[in-house]
This record gives structure tokens, C-alpha cells and sequence, in this order.
């Protein structure tokens, strides 16, 4: 269920486009939808934005899985978004994804025990000069290294 | 529009600004290989696989979303374009899983085609093939989801043309996938053309799955007659039986499309209750017997029963032929019975409810404003609401005045409910309002008639109108003041000068009434015969659960030891062996040859696609020898296309006959019912088609009332009504129970 604040807020997207043209709003309602779920969407609620910006359900479906920001499965209260393209790669990203789901004991796309982290593989970030490097909410961390993951790993709540 | 001249392949053409490059290669017969592209969709562009050579332009362009210029010059055959496609082609076919052994669009396939031009025989591509798993989209069409190549054309047909989009894009880049958003069904009434417009075998029809190869079929032109349109399709026949049904273009008529309903009907001729021999009931017990024996039987029945001519009774379902109708009648006349109808389904015989219509199917389209009266046109008539559609999309608007309010496929300004006893109080309000804004004389009878303001916007937005349309729909059947209704909607659009167009006249019904198939001379009627006397029935096509309006008062009469019921029937189910005496086994559709006559006033003649199972024999020659041995005179025929002329050059009787105004007072104190049949349950073939009975359409099962008539009614959600569970619904009309089911009415 959509919250009526989460409405309030998708109905406040909805006045920045032209009358009839409220489904404009659908990436915007998306985030709050989500984020209100705790970071990943469900097919009711995508029914839920449909229902409420007057467009097919399915188009919404369309934009929730284009983008790579909105999630289908459960996520954790931090996602790693590490950049596996061709700089990063080169630099090693390879290798530290492979560390970092061995140190969390999952897999990329699955949630750690304590519901902490999850990870997710994506594609380039724009920071190629930084690389390997990934995104964690607003956050890039550049020149990664193992150990700088261990101090980002232990700093994460 | 100025004219363009330019050259394609060296040939000069002509075009008009705006006018693609791949519109013109078609009209000019010059065949670029495209899968994206289809005449009635916008277009995409994004198969790429119709690119073709612009001088001057360095890359090759695509030809569906390229305009042509004044002195292009365009080379859709040489190196540049040929290279071009064969690239697009080499990259279509890396995921395309190339099972054209196993695929049902073998020999059809517009990938097949255009890959033994373009394609090579070794691929590049080395690594693993995408697969898609499928989610099942409903009975009738049958998703191989791997086999797609993201045309988007479904996607399109879904939001362009059947108005409900429900099939997507989901995903990005190589993890695109072609599906809709539920997987309980589609619900479009038009989704088989989905299967058409698919370029490979993704979609494709699920009751036609493995049945054949479409290389083995037989295509025969001819005619579906479930409802006015007449669409006009082929059936593809294999030994003898019709393996599927695909649309034909006709612009006038269906353009290229065909409902569902039309599509997979036919799956009911293969049903296992057909009639395959000629019955007997003799001292109550059935036997099969040959046709002589039959037919003497039938007779020496009739004339012992109906010694005087006036005993016998001649009903027919309102989906016979032209042929049928015109043989019948002429046998009944001959006998000298005026004892004819076709309209079973009517309540109200009085001849005032066949006004004409005055517009054509593709008139239509160009209409500005739509009041739809007691229609669920959807559904109802999809081809002929798709007109209403397109013109919607051009900017009309449309009215309602119906019992309930339905889902249509485009935005309807005003829906206002009346309950059928209210409906002529509605209109004749809207006429007087009509009247008062004309500045005509207020008729005396409406005098006394109050106008509110929703009737006054009706009024407004048909006065308003250019070119305004009334489209009274089949609902009104059931109302007893039918013909009083046609009349008022002759006056109203007169006063508006709006068109008409009078979709209660459904199925062949046109037929009907251009032979007279129905009583003059005092005759009785679909309703008469069964209170007055009629001792021997001749009935064709005729099914006893659910074609009567009031079906209980037929029963009585065919249950009945002393009536001789004929029956030419193609389903010999258990309500057609209790009711009849005789059961000659009739030929169904596409298997008889005949004549539909559509909304247009076209005479569409068909020929017979496969020849019925069984002993079953066409209703026209069953007929003709049943007079002959009647020793009728005039029945020297031998062949159905001299019937077809004799019927076409009779004089129409003049229906347009309108009765005198007058106010009834209706009774509204007792609450109206009207039973509609689901689309798929309006004939005996459709009724046996078993994938349409599995759609959502097909199960609609549903007694709407509203909370405060079911109190008065005394029944609660979920209860039984007739049979039909009630759904307690504040968007049907007060004082009116909307039945909408494939049931028949039980008790």
C-alpha cells in the first residue's frame, strides 16, 4: 500500500508537468514508492502507481525495469552498485567482487545475513578514472582496494 | 499536399509531403523486407531491417520512418541496401532460436521469408542463445517468447488498436522481453489480431497448435456472420475440417482486422454434440435413420398437425443465411402459414424498432460526436466500436445512456444510466430539450416531460456536432418499448441531424428483413405463436435454451405432446432432443454456402468451406426439398446463388414504418431485467468454441444490481439469480438487473 504521504509527494511530481500528462511523474513516484518499501518495489505496488498516475500497468512495469535504480527483489539497507565495465575490470573489479561476496557470504543481487548490504553489479558509473570503484547511496569510492573495502564494509550501519 | 517526384530503383514515381519511403515501395510493388513496420501502426523503426540506400545520405535509411523528398534518389537492391539488410538480418537471427520444424508460423513466417533472401547459412555468432521462459498469456494465444525479435507490433496493436495496453517491453538491451503486465489472460475482445500482425512464431493461435501445417491448408475466401459487420476472412481448411480462421483486408468492412469472437468461433464446428444424422422420435424414443425417411416423417408430422396452414409456426435464429431465411419464408407463404420470425430475442414485435441506419461502417470513423443507447459496444460490435474508436482518437467525443456503465476503450464524456423503463422518459426528455434549443414546436405528448441538465449537455453536444452519430445498440431488445425508443431516436436525430446507426438488428438480421421474414397479414409472431394455438413447428438453427426471450413460455409450448417440432439444427444437445420430433442435421457456418448482409446494406456472399460432418446438409437444400415434397411450386433450384438472386431482387418490404407517438405510461415499479449474453455466447458456434469460453470475456458470470434494488429484491452479494451469481454494483442503474453471462436463464 502506498502511503498518503507518498501521494502527496508523487501528487507534488505530478504538478511539474503539463495537465494530462501526470504519467511523466512515473520515475519520481517509482523512488518514493520504493524507497517507502524499503528500497525495492512489488507488483501491487507498481499496480498502485499505475492506478494512481492513470496509466497501464504494464508501461509502469517498462520503466520500473529499464532503470537499473529500482529493484525487484528485497535489497539491503545498504546496496554496493559496483561498476564491472570495461575500466573498472581492468583495474580488478573482477577480483574485489569476488571478495566482497565472499567476505558477505553472498551472491551479487542477494542480501547479507544481517540485512545490512547487498550487491549489485552495474554498469559504467562515469568515474572510469577512479576505477575499480563502486556507489553506495549518494557516495562514490573510488580506487578500491580490498582493505579499503573492509574500511568501508565496517563503517556502513 | 504538394506532389513529390522522385526515383526508387530507377523508376520515377510520385507521392504527397509526408509520404514514407516503404508506403510508396509497397504501392509500387518494390518489396523491402521489414518486420517492425505494418500499415495501420505507427511506426517504430527499430528492426532496422527495411534499410535501404538514399543517394547522398552516407548511411543506408530506414524506409518506414524515412519521408521521401522531391529528387531522392532510393536504391532498395543495390550493394549498400543489400549489405545493410543482411547485417540487421545476421544480427535478428543471433537469438532467434531458428526452430522452424517445431514452429507453428513454418510457411508463414515473415522471418523464414525474408531470412532465405538475407540470411546467411552460417552464423558468426558462437556463444549462447537467450532464452525466455514463458508466462502464458490466456486460451488463445499460445506465446513462444524466444522466438521474438521485439517488433513492438503486438506492443503497438495494444495501445493503438485494441485500446487496452497490456502487452510491454520490459527490460533493457539484450534482457528485453516482450510481455504483459498479468498473466491471468489478455483481456482485449481483438487480441487474436495480435497473432496476425506477429512477424514470427512468438504469437501464435493456441487451438490451431500442431493441428496443421499451413502449408497443407486450403484458404477460402469467405464471410463471419456473428455479428453486423460481416468481417471477411478466410478459413484455412485441412481434410475437410476448418483449422483456423485469419482476417482478410477490407477496407470498407474490417479493414484488417477481426474480433476474437470471429477468429476462433470455429472451434465449435468440431464440437462433439454436432447433429450427424437425421432423427426420429418415435413413441418417445430417438432413432437414427437416413435421410428419406427423415424427411417423410417431417412432413406427414406437419400436415397432420397443422391442417390448417395457420398451426404451423417457422422460427430461425437470427445467424441463418439469406438463402435460408428466403426459402424458409417462401415455404411458409406457400403453405400458406404467415407464421414467420427471426426475432426470437425481442420483446417488443411491433414494427416500429427496424429503423434503418443511414451511415456507413467507414462513415463512421469521420464522425465528431457518438451517443451510444443501450449498448456495451465493445464487445457487442468490436469492429464497428473500433470505428467509434478511431474517430475518438481524431477528437469526437461520445455519450452514453445505457443500463450499466461498461469499460470502453476510449473516454467517454458523459455516461449517464437509465434502467430500461426509463429510457424512453430519457430520450424523449432529451428531445424535448432538443426541440426547446431548435427553437421547434414542443410537440403535445411531451408537454407534460421535465429536462435536467445532462440531458440538456446531450442535446448541446449533438447540436454541436458536424457530424453527430446515434448508435442504438442491442440492449433495447429486451425492453418492451423498443419501437417507441427507435422512434423517439428517429425524431432526435432528425431534430440534430445526426445519423443513425441501429446496431439492434445484430447478426444476419439484415437478411431477415430484406426477404420479410417475419408476419404480415395478421400472422403471429415470435411471441404470438406460443400463446395462439400453433400445433407444428419448422425450426431452423434454433436453440431452445437460449434463444427465446421468454424461454420457459417456448418450452412450454415444444414440451407439449401435441406439438411436432422440426428442427434443423447443427447441435443435437439434450434440450434440442427433448423439444424436437425430428432433428435434421444441418450444415454450420462455413459449411453452407450464402449471403450476409452487412451494416452497410452489402450483399457479401459465401461459398462452402468444407463440407458438413457427417450427414449434415445446408439449410437452403433441406429446405428445398422439404417444399418439394410439400409440393410447393417455385422451388427449382440448384444451386444457392439463384436463391440469392431471387432473394436479393424481392422489394423490401418498407420498414421504416414509424409508429404514432404516444406516452405509454411505462410500470417502473417493477424492476426491469436484461439478460446479456457474453459476446462468446451469442450463437451455438461460439457457444461451443471452448478457448473463448475460457477468456475473461468468455466467463463473464455476473447479475449486477444495485444495493439498493437487490434490498428490494431481497438478495445479497453472491446470491443466485436465475442461476447468475449477483454482483451488488453501484454502476448499474437503479430499479434494473444487468445480467451479463453466458448462462442461460434457468427457472
Amino acid at each position: 500500500m502506498i502511503s498518503d504521504q507518498a501521494k502527496k509527494e508523487i501528487d507534488f511530481w505530478v504538478t511539474k508537468y503539463p495537465e494530462g500528462r501526470q504519467s511523466s511523474a512515473v520515475m519520481q513516484a517509482l523512488t518514493i514508492v520504493q524507497n517507502e518499501n524499503g528500497g525495492s518495489l512489488t507488483g501491487e505496488l507498481m499496480q498502485e502507481v499505475a492506478d494512481h498516475l492513470q496509466m497501464p500497468t504494464i508501461s509502469v512495469q517498462e520503466v520500473a525495469t529499464f532503470y537499473e535504480n529500482y529493484n525487484h527483489k528485497p535489497v539491503g539497507k545498504n546496496i554496493i552498485r559496483f561498476c564491472h565495465n570495461i575500466s573498472c575490470m581492468l583495474n580488478g573489479s573482477d577480483e574485489l567482487i569476488s571478495y566482497l561476496e565472499e567476505k558477505l557470504e553472498v551472491k551479487t543481487g542477494e542480501v547479507s545475513k544481517d540485512g545490512l548490504v547487498s550487491v549489485k553489479k552495474v554498469e559504467c558509473l562515469g568515474a572510469c578514472v577512479g576505477g575499480p570503484m563502486c556507489q553506495i547511496g549518494d557516495q562514490y569510492h573510488e580506487h578500491l582496494t580490498p582493505s579499503k573495502l573492509d574500511n568501508i564494509l565496517d563503517n556502513l550501519k | 499536399m504538394s506532389e513529390i517526384e522522385f526515383e526508387i530503383d530507377g523508376k520515377l514515381v510520385f507521392a504527397n509531403q509526408g509520404d514514407s519511403i516503404i508506403s510508396i515501395a509497397d504501392r509500387e510493388g518494390i518489396d523491402v523486407p521489414r518486420f517492425c513496420y505494418h500499415k495501420k501502426l505507427s511506426v517504430a523503426a527499430n528492426c532496422r531491417m527495411c534499410l535501404v540506400d538514399v543517394e547522398g545520405v552516407p548511411k543506408a535509411q530506414p524506409a518506414c520512418s524515412t519521408p521521401v523528398a522531391n529528387g531522392m534518389k532510393i536504391h532498395t537492391r543495390n550493394d549498400k541496401a543489400k549489405s545493410a539488410q543482411k547485417a540487421v538480418m545476421e544480427f535478428l537471427l543471433i537469438n532467434h532460436p531458428l526452430d522452424c520444424p517445431i514452429c507453428d508460423q513454418g510457411g508463414e513466417c515473415e522471418l523464414q521469408d525474408v531470412a532465405m533472401e538475407y540470411g546467411t547459412d552460417v552464423s558468426k555468432f558462437n556463444l549462447g542463445k537467450r532464452i525466455v521462459a514463458d508466462k502464458g498469456i490466456g486460451a488463445l494465444i499460445q506465446t513462444d517468447m524466444t522466438r521474438c525479435i521485439h517488433c513492438t507490433r503486438c506492443v503497438r496493436f495494444g495501445a493503438e488498436v485494441a485500446g487496452i495496453v497490456e502487452m510491454g517491453g520490459t527490460g533493457r538491451g539484450e534482457g528485453v522481453k516482450i510481455e504483459p503486465f498479468l498473466t491471468e489472460g489478455i483481456q482485449s475482445e481483438l487480441s487474436g489480431n495480435m497473432i496476425d500482425v506477429c512477424p514470427v512464431g512468438a504469437l501464435t493461435s493456441k487451438p490451431f497448435r500442431y493441428e496443421a501445417r499451413t502449408w497443407q491448408m486450403n484458404a477460402v475466401e469467405t464471410i463471419a456472420r456473428h455479428d453486423l459487420v460481416g468481417s471477411n476472412i478466410y478459413t484455412q481448411t485441412y481434410r475437410g475440417r476448418v483449422k483456423r480462421v485469419v482476417a482478410r483486408d477490407n477496407e470498407l468492412v474490417n479493414e484488417t482486422w477481426i474480433s476474437d469472437r470471429d477468429r476462433f468461433s470455429y472451434e465449435g464446428l468440431n464440437h462433439e454434440s454436432r447433429a450427424l444424422h437425421p432423427k426420429i422420435k418415435k413413441n418417445n424414443k430417438w432413432q437414427e435413420t437416413s435421410w428419406e425417411i427423415a424427411l417423410d416423417f417431417a412432413i406427414s408430422g406437419l400436415k397432420k398437425n397443422a391442417q390448417n396452414a395457420d398451426q404451423l409456426g417457422v422460427l430461425a435464429s437470427k445467424n441463418s443465411t439469406l438463402e435460408e431465411y428466403y426459402l424458409m419464408q417462401k415455404l411458409a407463404r406457400g403453405f400458406g402459414s404467415e407464421n414467420i420470425d427471426y426475432r426470437l430475442d425481442k420483446a417488443n414485435l411491433s414494427i416500429g424498432n427496424t429503423m434503418l441506419s443511414n451511415i456507413t461502417l467507414a462513415e463512421m470513423e469521420s464522425t465528431d460526436h457518438a451517443l451510444i443507447v443501450n449498448s456495451y459496444l465493445r464487445l457487442e460490435q468490436p469492429m464497428i466500436n473500433h470505428r467509434i474508436r478511431k474517430a475518438t482518437l481524431n477528437g469526437a467525443s461520445v455519450n452514453t445512456i445505457n443500463n450499466k456503465k461498461f469499460d470502453f476503450n476510449y473516454q467517454t464524456d458523459l455516461e449517464i444510466l437509465s434502467s430500461p423503463q426509463k429510457t424512453l422518459l430519457m430520450l424523449q426528455s432529451i428531445l424535448k430539450s432538443l426541440h426547446e434549443r431548435t427553437k421547434t414546436t414542443v410537440p403535445k405528448y411531451l408537454s407534460k416531460i421535465t429536462v435536467d441538465d445532462s440531458q440538456n449537455k446531450i442535446a448541446d453536444d449533438l447540436i454541436a456536432a458536424e457530424r453527430p452519430v446515434i448508435i442504438l445498440g442491442e440492449h433495447v431488445n429486451s425492453n418492451i418499448s423498443s419501437s417507441d425508443i427507435a422512434s423517439i431516436i428517429s425524431e432526435i436525430a432528425a431534430l440534430a441531424n445526426a445519423k443513425i446507426a441501429n446496431l439492434s438488428l445484430n447478426g444476419n438480421s439484415l437478411s431477415a428483413e430484406k426477404v420479410g421474414f417475419k408476419p404480415s397479414n395478421n400472422g403471429k409472431n415470435a411471441i404470438s405463436m406460443f400463446t395462439e394455438n400453433t400445433k407444428a413447428f419448422l425450426l431452423m438453427d434454433v436453440d431452445f435454451n437460449y434463444d427465446f426471450i421468454d424461454p420457459k413460455l417456448a418450452a412450454d409450448t415444444f414440451n407439449n405432446d401435441d406439438v411436432f417440432v422440426i428442427s434443423l439444427n447443427s447441435f443435437e444437445d439434450e434440450i434440442t432432443l427433448m423439444n424436437s420430433d425430428v432433428i435434421l442435421p444441418l450444415a454450420g457456418f462455413y459449411e453452407s454456402s450464402g449471403t450476409h448482409i452487412n451494416f452497410d446494406g452489402v450483399a457479401q456472399s459465401f461459398s462452402a468451406s468444407v463440407k458438413g460432418p457427417g450427414d449434415s446438409k445446408p439449410g437452403w437444400k433441406i429446405i428445398k426439398v422439404l417444399a418439394d415434397i410439400l409440393e410447393l411450386k417455385g422451388f427449382e433450384y440448384t444451386d444457392s446463388t439463384q436463391v440469392a438472386d431471387d432473394a436479393l431482387s424481392m422489394s423490401s418490404a418498407n420498414n421504416n414504418d414509424l409508429v404514432e407517438n404516444n406516452i405509454k405510461e411505462t410500470d417502473d415499479s417493477k424492476v426491469a431485467v436484461h439478460w446479456q449474453y457474453s459476446p462468446y455466447a451469442i450463437d451455438g458456434i461460439t457457444r461451443k468454441a471452448k478457448a473463448l469460453q475460457e477468456t475473461p470475456i468468455g466467463k463473464m458470470n455476473d447479475a449486477f444490481i444495485s444495493l439498493a434494488t437487490a434490498k428490494e429484491l431481497k438478495l445479497s452479494e453472491g446470491d443466485l439469480y436465475h442461476g447468475v451469481p449477483v454482483s451488488i454494483n453501484e454502476t448499474v442503474a437503479e430499479g434494473c438487473v444487468f445480467v451479463h453471462t453466458y448462462q442461460s436463464r434457468k427457472g
